[in-house]
């Protein structure tokens, strides 16, 4: 028997982050490294910020989360920190909340006795110099022994942000350690979600956020159902944020009015998220900012084709990686998915520049334009669409857009304006909509909802009145008891 | 020169801008001061009275009080004074979101910002000094308090929009027991009507455009260094303009990959996203001749504001040729768009979002668009024609 061997003590190392079951991407990254790290023979923990699978959990968040980290800290020889703000920050947009965390983060980030920090996501602008956050944020990121991240713009804008040693930034790969969570084979997984074989499909997953821009690929698929291609969104709502609610509420009727696009809203475990890509063509990904993306990773160990918008660091995220198709907008995006479809006889948006109206009263005819190709395009801000496919007559579009276009004229109800020519009273502005905010925003969240609502009432009562002379053209006298009652 | 003739110009006329000088944004004062100066080139004895702050946010005294000769004519300032009263945020707010308020509280909004208690006593002094005394916008405290004071002596250059503060009862003397009242255009006299059931003497003379001998718009691109093709806005960059909401459907736009970039001067800050870095180019402010270069330059010019008396902004965009996409709020606005034919309306994102696809796409198309809007702002408002309508409203409504 060794003993020696035995009897040496493992390293022990403490993973903090989030982990499944919770599911997250940030979750999954640090599952599979710490799956690596055991395999390695490394006495591996985790302590994650609520009750999960991990050995430990504790609520990070505050000053008070940051003392109660220091504790647990000195046991392990080697700490791993899965870092995004969200994690550690009460409230990251506060510059005050920021000094008085950061500070506190100080005492476990100084008392461990190795420490590596994985940066998910930060803001270059916390470490602002000339601010007293930004300082003590700045002697926050001098304490780890080494900080890691994916991508090469990350590494250089972390560095300038946070005064930080370049040495002790290091890249490493997203992927590295990414293992698969289902053994299906493309059959078997659209099978399971009941897709045909031969449907062609562009899968969209993740948090259903802003940020991930799935409204984007919505509004670039409209038109493309053809021969079988669908888009389908998947993923779930982060947080219950009002506005992350709303969002996806909004997704859904954006997805109402696009042919083909289905948004599956709901829990989606690892093994379900894997079995979406297994049976994805193409996997998109228009997000609208992110430092690097997990989903892109594991398009790639599925060896799937992705469709992602040049944003963060992305394309160097992708550089080893075989068929990644970068996009800059939106309309390049719809190129770029028309070009992956089997058959691409897709009716082409028309282009002002080849409809241009002769004679007549050019603003009117163009202002009629307007309208109805407004009318016509799907959009996260304007659900009402009369109908996929253009068919509604100009005259229709004409008549419900003057009914509803006083309510559609008003502006979005938004928080009172803090602007202010004297900078203590923007101070002072700034300090009541904080306070207020929990009062205030349901209500401004409600009365533009209840401006939606109108809107579509609105629209659809002028389309049902304007459908009805034709309908009793074509169809005969109706009772008029029947009409109001169908 | 005038085509009305004989006038009887005797007896000094003074024109209150609450603003005066360089540096100064703020269309009404602006068309204010150049009147009192073409008055006085037609003869009138025309003096200013205003006060020494050039900023309507702080209402810092920037400028000494007292007299001086600006610009041709004698010039009097009195301090503003703006104090840190901690009901005006509150009273501001419940005005600007149409909340109901008493008489007091109406009394107490407009006297919670920028007073000129000096200007006020130097006018019940020395009112019987003055003809005429022409106020403008109405919304600000001089306007009000003076015209008060001296009402069959105050003239009114009303800059009325249909928003919650003209509706007010303390608005109701101002519209209706003075001398008299100046409207811009059609839609603000039947505002006015619908806003005060008896309206004070009243004539919808036009506003005057200054109409610039050239363009250099290529030059003014390199000289400040922007892109080829871009959409301009002009003015304050504040929430009341509609910039905030007009930036983020120009963001959304841009994100859909529409090829311009946005150009802007003005007050206010401009806080674009970090998604539209390098597509918002803001000049802060610009000389007169480097104005009307950018609106020359300009594909499109954006008016975003639903509150407009007249748009100055519009017809300067039109004399240099340039379209016009406006918020369809304005009634104003909307009304100078049907009428010249050279500007579009939007009534949503998603529209906004497809005229600046229409002035993208078919950029020839959109200049084609914009033909008629010189011949319509030449034709309605030029200085001798609006001129002519003041000197009438003035020899009616006051007397030497």
């Amino acid at each position: 028997m060794d003993d020696a061997v035995t009897a040496e003590r493992r390293e022990r190392v403490l993973m903090i982050s989030p982990y499944p079951p919770v599911r997250d991407g940030i979750a999954s990254y640090a599952l599979q490294t710490v799956r690596a790290l055991r395999r390695e023979g490394l006495d591996v923990e985790v302590l994650s910020p609520g009750p999960t699978a991990a050995h430990h959990h504790l609520d990070l968040r505050g000053p008070r989360g940051a003392l109660a980290l220091a504790k647990r800290i000195r046991d392990y020889d080697r700490v791993i920190v899965q870092f995004h703000p969200d994690f550690f920050y009460t409230d990251p947009g506060s510059a005050r909340a920021r000094l008085a965390e950061s500070t506190a983060l100080m005492v476990p980030f100084a008392l461990a006795r190795r420490l590596e920090v994985v940066i998910h996501e930060i803001d270059g602008r916390f470490g602002d110099p000339r601010r007293p956050d930004g300082q003590v944020a700045r002697r926050l990121w001098h304490l780890p022994e080494s900080i890691k991240v994916h991508t090469a713009s990350e590494r250089t804008s972390f560095i300038n942000d946070f005064g930080v040693d370049p040495a002790r930034v290091e890249l490493i790969a997203h992927g590295a350690d990414f293992r698969p969570h289902t053994s299906m084979d493309r059959a078997a997984a659209r099978a399971s979600l009941d897709i045909a074989p031969d449907a062609f499909v562009f899968l969209g997953i993740g948090f259903v956020q802003p940020s991930k821009g799935f409204d984007r690929a919505m509004e670039a698929f409209d038109g493309l159902a053809v021969a079988g291609a669908r888009l389908d969104v998947v993923g779930s709502v982060r947080t219950d944020d009002p506005d992350m609610v709303r969002h996806a509420a909004d997704l859904a009727d954006l997805a109402a009015s696009v042919d083909g696009a289905t948004l599956h809203l709901g829990y989606v475990s690892d093994e379900l998220f894997d079995r979406w890509i297994v049976a994805a063509d193409v996997v998109v990904l228009p997000y609208r900012n992110i430092w690097s993306s997990g989903v892109m990773e594991r398009a790639a160990l599925f060896g799937r084709p992705v469709i992602a918008t040049r944003v963060g660091g992305l394309a160097e995220q992708a550089a080893g990686q075989t068929d990644v198709r970068f996009v800059d907008d939106d309309d390049e995006l719809r190129r770029a998915m028309i070009e992956r479809l089997p058959l691409a006889d897709v009716p082409a948006t028309p282009s002002w520049a080849e409809e241009l109206p002769e004679g007549g009263d050019l603003r009117a005819e163009l202002q009629d334009r307007v309208r109805l190709r407004a009318s016509s395009r799907p959009s996260l801000s304007r659900s009402t669409r009369p109908g996929a496919g253009g068919t509604t007559p100009a005259a229709t579009v004409a008549e419900v857009g003057l009914r509803s276009a006083p309510l559609r004229r008003l502006p979005r109800v938004g928080p009172p304006d803090t602007n202010h020519g004297r900078r203590s009273v923007r101070l002072v502005k700034k300090l009541l909509r904080k306070a207020t905010a929990f009062q205030v925003d349901p209500i401004l969240a409600r009365l533009n909802e209840l401006q939606d609502a109108t809107i579509k009432a609105l629209e659809a009562e002028a389309r049902a009145t304007q459908a009805r002379p034709a309908a009793s053209g074509t169809e005969g006298a109706e009772p008029a008891a029947t009409r109001s009652a169908g | 020169m005038s085509s009305i003739e004989p006038i009887d110009r005797r007896g000094r006329i003074a024109v209150v801008p609450a603003r005066y000088g360089e540096g100064m944004v703020g269309g009404a004062e602006i068309v204010l001061a150049e009147m009192g100066r073409r008055l006085a080139a037609r003869g009138w004895d025309v003096e200013v009275l205003t006060t020494c702050a050039l900023d309507h946010f702080g209402w810092e005294n920037v400028l000494p009080a007292g007299e001086s000769v600006e610009g041709g004519l004698k010039v009097r300032r009195f301090p503003a004074v703006f104090e840190d009263d901690p009901e005006r945020g509150w009273l501001d707010h419940a005005v600007a979101t149409g909340q109901p308020l008493g008489l007091v509280q109406q009394q107490r909004w407009i006297n919670a910002g920028m007073r000129s208690p000096e200007m006020y006593h130097h006018l019940l002094d020395h009112g019987e000094d003055y003809r005429a005394l022409i106020y403008g916008p109405y919304v600000f405290w001089p306007a009000y308090a003076g015209s008060q004071l001296l009402p069959e002596k105050s003239v009114l250059w009303t800059c009325l929009h249909d928003e919650p503060a003209a509706y007010l009862d303390v608005f109701q003397p101002v519209l209706s027991g003075i001398a008299g009242l100046f409207f811009q255009t059609e839609p603000e006299h039947e505002l006015a009507h619908r806003v005060s059931p008896k309206l004070a003497p009243h004539d919808v003379v036009g506003c005057g455009v200054e109409v610039p001998e050239s363009y250099d718009p290529q030059g003014f691109r390199e000289r400040y260094d922007l892109p080829e093709r871009f959409v301009l806005y002009a003015g304050r960059r504040e929430g009341a303009k509609g910039w905030e909401e007009m930036l983020a459907a120009f963001g959304r736009a841009v994100e859909g990959g529409l090829p311009l970039s946005l150009v802007t001067f003005g007050s206010g800050d401009v806080n674009p996203p970090p998604s539209l870095e390098g597509r918002v180019f803001d000049l802060g402010f610009l000389p007169d001749a480097e104005r009307d270069n950018a609106f020359a330059a300009a594909e499109a010019y954006i008016q975003s504001s639903r509150f407009e008396a007249f748009s100055r902004t519009v017809m300067e965009a039109w004399l240099a040729g340039t379209p016009v996409i406006a918020n369809g709020g304005s009634d104003v606005v909307r009304w100078h768009c049907e009428r010249s034919g050279a500007g579009l309306v939007y009534d949503d994102e998603a529209e906004f979002v497809e005229c600046l696809r229409l002035v993208a796409e078919a950029p020839d198309m959109a200049r084609r668009l914009a033909k008629g809007g010189r011949d319509y702002v030449l034709e309605s408002y030029t200085w001798d024609r609006v001129l002519d309508g003041v000197e009438k409203g003035l020899s009616t409504w006051t007397t030497p």
